[in-house]
Order: structure tokens, then sequence, then C-alpha cells
């Protein structure tokens, strides 16, 4: 906008070529030719400084002698002239002299250049002059100034910044002066550029940074983070309505971002700053204010209470008081220190700070922990000595010495770590009650689980707290584990898996996790026959509880599939939950808070439904973890086993229905429709082989709707809805479109087949859903197939299904290469060992049987095709009836509990258990009854 | 200059993309006509007008600083919109615009307006992702879509100030909570105290005195 004015004033010798040394000179003689910033010129040196940016950097990568002359001519001093003047609108040329030096100094390619700019000090003295930084432009161009310098800095450059003679680093040392600007792109501009700095490897800056500035700099952050987290702990106490969660989430994420930073910094791994650093947070914040406030709590120990404001201690000091002297002098909530704690040892990992923390957090007595701080860490410190000298000691010679027994009575006697002489400890073991509520338990879990998984902290200082023991005796390996805990954990559950229970999903899904961490050592269970019974029946409650909700609501079946879906998407991140600000609220009900199913309580039946489906998976998981056992029921579909988009499939002897496929768009495709177990398949000859057809379309019948067309009974309108996948949110229908059959008869029998087919498709899995919850009328073991397989899933080569029904609608099987099981093509059927395909489909019967066994099973309808006649016949001419979906048919009735009104076309059953069979030899002998 | 609002942007994409030269085009139009030059910088505020209202953008480039976690995530935190760029001839930046929405839908309030950008528009015959898969990806992930061309300055002022009036409407429609300013909005200085139109405005001059060091 300013550019019409670079005409003004530069009347006079004003170069074309704005790419030359000699526009530089023509702006040389404008730069000196107004060298007091006034109202009028202000626009015309604005513009001037823009054009030296821009030829300067032209000349750093064509043209030499263009940086020549600015250094000859010691443009820099210019800069720095006009700066110092405080003249109208000087802020204004300020701002634009400010970029000219970030563009300089941003694109400066060559290094020779970079070092005749830095060379003569102006640099510095532009760094130290006080700009007016109440002008928040004026602040934002000079901190991207000082940050875009900082990026420069390496081995070479650092001397340019710092002075050892003088002992003098302006870069740095101004920076931090705005280390808690009330703007926070500016405090991360100081962040980025003190970490730039401390990555810098020069030995002499690095101890000037430590003796010079380290004490008061880390002080300072320290002392605000412990401001910080006393304005958290008052917004928690203040937010019990919910009613500003936003001014919680800042006030986490901010705690997050410092401790992210210190983080950084220590993951520099600079030993001597690091040192200071660690011991400005062990005195001055973590131990005194995260740890302690864990004590404060303790003689009242109503964590578990309930009631927010009994939770919450009240600081005699209100934390709000303007000129707190001492951070720690207000202490805060016992949730909001295990929720900072948690977060410390999730993100922080250096070990000379989380192993401290840990160990006094966990092995801290009251003695020690009754004369303060300082007392505390130097009993850590002779602890830690002692610990050493012995380790040599006591390894080497006494435990050569120690009998078995005793081996034995040491590790068996946890009580240790049980006490009630370990104020922190119990205060995270109280925190662990659920009576009431999760809430305060939520917290300890995540503190555990963040200590137990943090890599600064050594096994032995988790040994036996939190992690299993192992002894050695002589014959065997004795393993233990934190007893009192594991009971703590498992009445967690216990309650979790009570309908009525009061424990979040989140708060059941980390205890397993922890659980699991505890009992299990080298791969094996450790659990103690005392405790197994109990995870056995929280699984059965589990069960239970589901089996109230199995068909009670409408749309059971895709709630399981969704919330299977959902949770396998992720596994709990403890690292995120601990990120999240709305647990830091007391566990709410509504789902109108805006929080995470997972994280807050069941509302309404269909809520608790989904809580009972979850519930029932969380068990199940951990059940087979603990059995060492992989899942082979779930998920129902098995992606693997159905047939993609462009699989080849040999169609031949199947039942296939011509259509064309009109688009909304107004496209038209001609395909042939088939019919799966699980699927609905589009498919296009395949010009390649004769008889078969290339997949073009699937998609789950128990997906699809279908209606007939009012105006054309050859039509059918036929939605495929994508099925439930993690991937993605899109649920935009995987196709919607007009089937143009060709004629009505081949339409009724589309509508029909398709119609069943999803109905089938959605008992089957309603079947497979009742057999994990062990409903009675499910007779045998469940199978061990997914439902999901299809007639060609999963499959290379692909075989025949029906036979030969040239003409769509005419089923007429000819199904003498294929006994029985009608996937079964000639050539894999040699594959199949007799017994193998005979006991799968014994076992599909068996399961037929019981589940849907009609009385009206073994007289075939006329539209059915029973199996075993096909065997025997060479081909049964249909033709005058339509084929709804040949079946197998038993002649044996057995079992009839089940009241299912259709006789399913078990079919689908034989074939994919058999097809299972083949593939899973073990199972199937397990599945044979 | 006085403003009505403050809104903070960031650049985020593949280095190389060209973000810090969009960020200068933008914000300081006489490099537009240099052909042969490559010329970026990390930080530019401008003024624009949206519904006669004053606004100020400033941008923040992240360049270079990808090494500090604790760096991007403050940085996504403290913006109202990000521009996530890609370069129309590097398959790869497009490639990698999955892995930078998630840390931006990670870190940032979920309220940022994300737009999409494929950069360098002009060099059309190297081109290497087609316009429609970058609509594409837009679409899929609910994000505003635009190439533009930082040389030819094409699109430039079209892809932030939309941004701003995406941000503008949010505001007007309540989403954003403009008196907390970590979401990257803040209100002007003479606007706060005295326009009533602006729910609990008198909150920031308070806060903002407060946190002064």
């Amino acid at each position: 906008m300013f550019r019409s004015r670079s005409w003004f004033g530069g009347g006079w010798g004003r170069p074309k070529n704005p790419h030359s040394l000699e526009h530089l000179k023509y702006l040389y003689n404008v730069l000196s030719r107004n060298q007091t910033v006034s109202e009028h010129n202000r626009g015309l040196l604005v513009e001037t400084l823009r054009s030296i940016a821009e030829i300067l950097i032209w000349g750093d990568q064509n043209d030499s002698s263009v940086f020549d002359f600015f250094l000859e001519k010691n443009m820099l001093s210019f800069f720095l002239r006009i700066m110092r003047q405080r003249s109208g609108g000087s802020n204004y040329v300020c701002v634009q002299l400010l970029q000219t030096l970030n563009i300089l100094f941003e694109n400066i390619r060559n290094e020779t250049s970079l070092y005749y700019l830095l060379s003569n000090n102006h640099v510095n003295s532009i760094i130290v002059h006080k700009f007016d930084f109440s002008d928040e432009e004026v602040m934002a161009y000079y901190i991207s100034f000082l940050k875009t310098l900082s990026l420069k800095l390496n081995a070479h450059t650092i001397h340019f910044f710092y002075n050892e003679h003088t002992n003098d680093f302006p870069l740095y040392t101004e920076a931090i002066k705005f280390f808690n600007h009330p703007e926070s792109m500016v405090r991360i501009a100081v962040r980025t550029l003190t970490l730039n700095v401390y990555k810098v490897e020069d030995s002499s800056m690095l101890g000037f940074i430590r003796d010079r500035t380290a004490a008061p700099y880390f002080s300072n952050i320290v002392w605000f983070i412990g401001k910080h987290i006393q304005e958290l702990d008052m917004c928690v106490r203040n937010e019990a309505d919910h009613h500003s969660q936003n001014r919680l989430a800042d006030l986490v994420a901010e705690h997050l971002d410092h401790l992210h930073y210190l983080n950084d910094i220590l993951c520099l791994n600079i030993t001597d700053l690091n040192h200071v650093l660690t011991d400005h947070l062990l005195h001055k914040l973590l131990i005194p204010l995260y740890i302690y406030s864990l004590a404060t709590h303790r003689r009242t120990s109503s964590i578990a209470e309930g009631s927010v404001s009994k939770i919450l201690w009240s600081s005699s000091s209100g934390p709000d008081s303007p000129r707190l002297q001492d951070p720690t002098s207000g202490r805060v909530s016992c949730v909001v220190a295990l929720f900072l704690l948690s977060q410390v040892f999730l993100i922080l990992s250096h070990s000379p700070l989380v192993q401290t923390l840990a160990w006094i957090i966990l092995k801290t007595d009251k003695s020690v922990f009754e004369k303060g701080v300082t007392k505390l860490l130097e009993h850590y410190e002779c602890e830690k000595k002692l610990l050493e000298d012995s380790y040599e000691e006591t390894l080497v010679e006494d435990l050569r010495n120690i009998t078995d027994e005793e081996k034995e009575k040491l590790a068996k006697n946890p009580s240790d770590f049980v006490a009630t002489e370990k104020p922190f400890l119990e205060t995270v073991y109280s925190a662990l009650d659920c009576n009431e509520n999760d809430y305060a338990a939520l917290f300890g879990l995540c503190l555990l689980y963040a200590m137990a998984n943090n890599k600064g902290v050594t096994t032995d200082v988790l040994e036996q707290v939190l992690k299993p023991k192992k002894s050695f005796s002589s014959k065997d390996v004795k393993y233990s584990y934190n007893v009192y805990l594991v009971e703590k954990l498992l009445s967690i559950v216990t309650l979790a898996c009570q309908p009525t229970c009061r424990v979040r999903l989140v708060t059941l899904e980390i205890t397993l996790k922890l659980l699991l961490q505890l009992v299990i050592c080298d791969g094996k269970n450790i659990l103690m026959d005392q405790h197994r019974p109990t995870i056995e029946s929280c699984k059965s409650q589990s069960l239970a509880l589901l089996r109230n909700f199995y068909k009670s609501e409408e749309i059971f079946l895709d709630m399981f599939e969704h919330e299977y879906c959902d949770m396998s998407k992720s596994s709990l991140n403890v690292e995120w939950l601990c990120m999240d600000s709305a647990i830091l609220l007391p566990p709410a009900g509504t789902p109108m808070t805006g929080i995470d199913f997972i994280k807050r309580l069941p509302c309404g039946e269909s809520e608790k439904a989904r809580r009972a489906i979850r519930l029932f998976f969380l068990m199940r998981i951990t059940a087979l973890s603990l059995n060492g056992e992989m899942e082979t029921q779930l998920p129902l579909t098995n992606p693997q086993s159905c047939v993609q988009i462009e699989q080849a499939l040999d169609l031949n002897n199947s039942d296939l229905i011509a259509c064309t496929v009109l688009y909304k768009d107004g496209t038209k495709m001609r395909r042939f429709l088939v019919i799966d177990v699980m699927q609905l398949i589009l498919v296009e000859p395949d010009n390649k082989r004769l008889g078969w057809g290339v997949a073009k379309l699937v998609g789950f019948l128990q997906d699809i709707e279908v209606t007939g067309d009012k105006d054309d009974s050859r039509c059918l309108h036929i939605t495929i809805h994508r099925p439930i996948s993690g991937a993605t949110t899109n649920r935009v229908p995987l196709l919607s479109a007009k089937f143009l059959f060709d004629d009505n008869i081949r339409c009724m029998a589309a509508k029909q087949r398709l119609t069943k087919g999803r109905i089938k498709a959605r008992q089957k899995k309603m079947q497979h859903i009742a057999r994990l919850l062990e409903i009675p009328g499910q007779s045998g073991p469940p199978s061990p197939a997914f439902t999901g397989q299809g007639l060609y899933g999963g499959r290379k080569n692909v075989r025949p299904m029906f036979v030969s029904s040239r003409c769509p609608g005419f089923a007429a099987p000819k199904r003498d290469s294929s006994p029985g099981v009608l996937h079964r093509t000639s050539r894999l059927q040699n594959d199949v060992s007799p017994s193998s395909s005979n006991r799968s489909r014994d076992s599909s019967l068996g399961r037929a049987k019981s589940r849907e066994g009609s009385p009206r099973m073994p007289r075939p309808r006329s539209e059915e095709i029973p199996l075993e006649l096909i065997k025997k016949t060479t081909l049964i001419d249909m033709a005058p009836k339509i084929s709804i979906l040949p079946r197998p048919q038993t002649p044996r009735i057995e079992n009839e509990l089940s009241q299912e009104k259709e006789a399913a076309p078990t079919i689908f059953i034989s074939e994919e258990t058999s097809f299972i069979g083949d593939r899973k030899t073990t199972n199937d002998g397990v599945e044979t009854i | 200059m006085s403003y009505a609002y403050l809104f903070k942007y960031i650049i985020i994409g593949d280095t190389g993309v060209g973000k810090s030269c969009l960020l200068l085009q933008f914000t300081d139009k006489r490099f537009q006509p240099v052909h042969d030059l490559t010329i970026g910088v990390e930080f530019g505020a401008r003024m624009i007008t949206i519904d006669s209202k004053q606004i100020k953008l400033q941008i923040w480039d992240t360049a270079g600083q990808e090494a500090f976690r604790s760096i991007t995530r403050s940085y996504y935190r403290g913006a109202a919109g990000a521009l996530l760029v890609y370069d129309i001839t590097r398959r790869e930046t497009f490639n990698h615009l999955t892995t930078w929405l998630d840390d931006a839908r990670q870190h940032s309030n979920s309220n940022m307006v994300i737009m999409l950008i494929g950069n360098k528009s002009d060099l059309e015959s190297r081109r290497e992702v087609k316009k429609e898969e970058g609509e594409a990806f837009a679409r899929e992930h609910g994000l505003v879509f635009m190439e533009t061309s930082a040389k030819t300055a094409a699109n430039v002022e079209e892809a932030f100030i939309n941004t701003a009036k995406e941000i503008y409407e949010k505001i007007q429609e309540g989403v954003f909570d403009i008196n907390n300013e970590a979401n990257g909005i803040k209100i002007g200085p003479q606007h706060s105290p005295t326009n009533p139109s602006l729910p609990g405005a008198g909150g920031v001059g308070g806060s903002q005195g407060s946190a002064c060091c």
C-alpha cells in the first residue's frame, strides 16, 4: 500500500533495475539524506528499508558487490540511528526495520555474508535497544527477530552473540526477560530461543548460562508454574458444575506446556543445566507443592467421599492472593496433585528427577515426612548412597547367605508397602477406593500407571510395588506381587461389573491395564489362586450384565459392532487421557457436558447398553490376556475373509441376477448381482475367463436397505450403508442407486433374496453374540469362525457356488462336484480331507439345529434345495421356482429349543464353518462334538 | 493502529512448500514481481477489513522448530487459524498432510479454522498433485481448499482473508470464546471496555493486567 510513495522523494537517479548495485547506491543516498525520521519521510524510509532487504537478498544470491557496498557504507548504523529516534511514527519505521532484519537473516544463504552482517556488533546493539514494547506490533517483530537470530546459532556464530570477555550474551538475556509475557506467541518465541541457545555446543557459553542465568531463570519458571497450578486448583474448586470448562482446559494445557518445555530442556542432556533445573524443580515445586499436597489429606482421608467440597482441600493462604512469596505456602487439593503428578510422570523422563520423585512417593515414611522437604531430600540422598554402597555388599555377600525361606519371606511380605507409615503412598492407595465414586481413583491409577511406565524410573524402585518381583530360589523362580494393590484393583473391577456401579469405563480400563502389568511377569500369569476367582466372577458378571441388553435395544447388533470398532481403534492412551481437563471435574453422567462417553457415566438405557458392551469387551480381553490366549471370536466380521473389490470370482454355477444400476448422477452400469452369505456383490464379467466375474462393488447385506419402486415393478432402490469402521466418520452410503432388472420376476427374486439375506446376516451375527454371551439355548462352544466368512471371502482360487443358473432366478444347481458343502470347488475339494469336511458339516448342522432348528427343517420346501438331495442328483431343474437360497437340510431333528420362525438357510453356516475348518484345523477340532 | 479483532494464524506443512513466502507475499506485497528470488519471513502482520471491521492478522511460521515438542504444542494451541500448505509439484508434501492434520487436531483448540493450500500453482508443468485431489482431501476432512502461488500472488489474499472470514463468522455465531486469548483471538484495545456487543469484554483487560510480568 505504500508502493506509490516510493516514487515520492526518489525522483532523481532511481535506477530502472531494482536488482542492481546501482539501486542499492541510490537507496543509500535516500537513507543518508533522511537520517531524521519525521512524519513526512517515514513512508519513504519504510519503502527504502523494504527495498534494501530485497536487494540484499538478491545480492546474496547473485552479486557479491552488493553486500560489499552495504558493509563498506556501514548501512546497519543507519538502522541503529533510525531506531534510536523517538519521534512521531518511529514505531512504524521500527517495525519495518525489524522486518527488514528478519528478512535479511532468514534468507541469507551465503555464510560469509552472514558473518559480515554480524561482525560489527551492530546486531547486539539492536538487540539491547529499548524498543517500545508496549506496542504489540513492535513486540511481535522484535521477538521474531530474536528468534530468527537464534535459529542461526551454531558453534561459529555463537561468538558474535556471546562475548566471553565481557561475559555478555544479550540475545539470551534480553529474550528471557519476556519469558512470562502475557502474549502466548511471545512466550513461545522465548522458549524456542532458549532451546536453540542451549542446543549450541559451546562450553563457555553454557557455563555463562548456568552460572549467570540458570538460577534466576529456572527459579522464575518454577515460581510461575507454582502460581499457575494454584490457579488451576482454584478453577477445579469453582468449576464443579462444569461451567467454564474452557478456562480449565487452558490451564491444564498450559501446565502441559510447562512440562513439555522442561522436558525439552532436560532432553538436551546438558549435565550442568539439568542439575540446576532438577534441583529447582525438586526443592521448590515438585516435592513441596505436588507431593506434599498428597499428604495434606492424610488424616481426614475423605478423598472418595463424593462431595467435591470435601475432597478439595482448602488452603489457608488463598492461592489467589496476589503476592505469594512462596508457592509452597498453599497446597493444592489431592485430586489435582494426583493429576498433575501423573502428567509429570507421563512427560518427564529425566532419570535423576523422576527417580527421586518415585522413591519419595513410594518409600517415604512418616518420620521423615514430618521433617520437611529438605530433610526428605537429604534422606533420599543418604538412602541412595546407602543403597549404592550396600549393593556391592548386599548383593554379593548378603544375598548369598540368605536362605531360600528367608527370601521367600521377604518376597511375601508386601505389608511394607501397605503400611500406613508411608503417607504419600497411603494417599494414593486410599484414592483407589471407589465405593462412592471413582473421581479420585482415576487419578490414583493414572499416577501409578505413569510411574510404572516411566523410562527414567528404575526397576529397583518399582519392584514389588508396581512391578512383579522375581526371586530365585534354588530350584525355580518365585514371583510375587503387591497383593494389597492387586486387591485394591480387583475391588475396582468388581465394582465396575455391578449393574449399578459408579465406575467409569476409563477407570476400569486403566485398572485392568495396570492389573495386567502387576500380575504378568515374563509372559506368565502369576496371579495367586486366591485372586483368580475374582476375575472369573467379574467376567461372568459382565456377561450377565450384557445379557440383559441382548436384543433389548433394537440396534443392538450395530451398537455391538460400533463399540468394538471404537474400542479397537485405539487402546487407552494414558498420556492423552491426562491431557483432558474434563476428567478433573467430578464424574458427570450427562452427555451434555461434551465429555467422551468412556470418561463419564452412562445416561439412559441406550448408554447403559453401550457400557455393558464395553465392559464385556474389556473383561473378555483381560481374561484372554491373563490366560495367554488370542482373540478368535471378534470382530464379528473378519475383513480378511470378505470379497474385496476387483477380486475375480468364479461364478460358474452361481446365481447371478443381471441388472442395470442407475446412479443418481445419471450414470448407468450393467452388472450382475451376486448374493453371498454376508455380502452383496456387483460383478462385471471377467473378460479373461469365461464364467468368472470381477467384483466391482461389495457391501454387507446387513447394511442394505431395499425398497420397491412404485412406478416400475422391475426396479428396486437399494442403499448400502458403509460398514462401521474406525477409519472414517464419513457415513455417506457406499451405494445408493436404482436397480433395473430384466423383468418383475427377477426383480422380486432379487428383493426377496436381499431382504432375507439381510435378516439372515444379522441373525447370524446375533447368534454369534449369543454364543459369546453364553445365552442358554446356544449349544456347544462358540464357533471359532468369524461370521464374516462369505462364500468367496479370503480365497484366491474361487470356486463355483451355484451350478449354471444361466438365467437368474432359476436355481439349477449341479452339485455333484461339491457334495453337501456348496462352496467347495472340485479343485479345492480334493485338498480337503473327507474327515475335515464332514466334521465341519456336522458341527454346522449341530449349531443350526440348536439355534434355529425348526420343526419344518426336514421338509424341504419347494424353493429350497436340500443339499443331501443335490449331492445325489446331477441336475435339479427348478426352473419354475424362484430360488431364494438353497440350503442344506438335515434329516434329523434334534434340539428344538430355539423358536425362530424362519428355518434358516443353514447352508451359510456350513460354508462358513467348513471354510474355517480348512484354515484353522486346530480350532476345528475343538469345535467338533 | 486500532482494530476490532486480532486473529493469530500459524502456517504449517513440510519444509520447502513455500510457507514463509506465502506469509511475506501476504503481509508485504512488494515482493510480488520478484521472479527469480525466493524470499520468506517467519512473522508478519497485516490489517484487513471484514464486515467493515478492521481486523489484524498476525501470522507466525513455525519453520525449524519442529524438534521441540513443547514449541509445536503451544503454537497450535495459540492460533485461531491455520494454513496447511503443500506443494503441488511434490507429491510427498501432499502425502504428509494427514500427519500435519492429526497433529493440528490433537493440539489445537477444536474451533481452529484450517485452510488447505496447494501452493506453487504457477508451476503447472511440474504439477504432481491434481487440483481435484486437494479438493477431495479438503472435503473429506472438512477444510477449505485453495490453490495459490506465492510467486504470482494468485489467491494469496483470498487464502488469508477467507480464513479470517470464517473465523469472524464463528465469532458471530458465538462458537469462539473470544475472552479467552489462548484461542488466538484478541479483542482490540479500544474495543474491549466500551463495546457492549462483545460479551464480557471487560475481562480481557483484567486478565492481561494480572498476568503481566
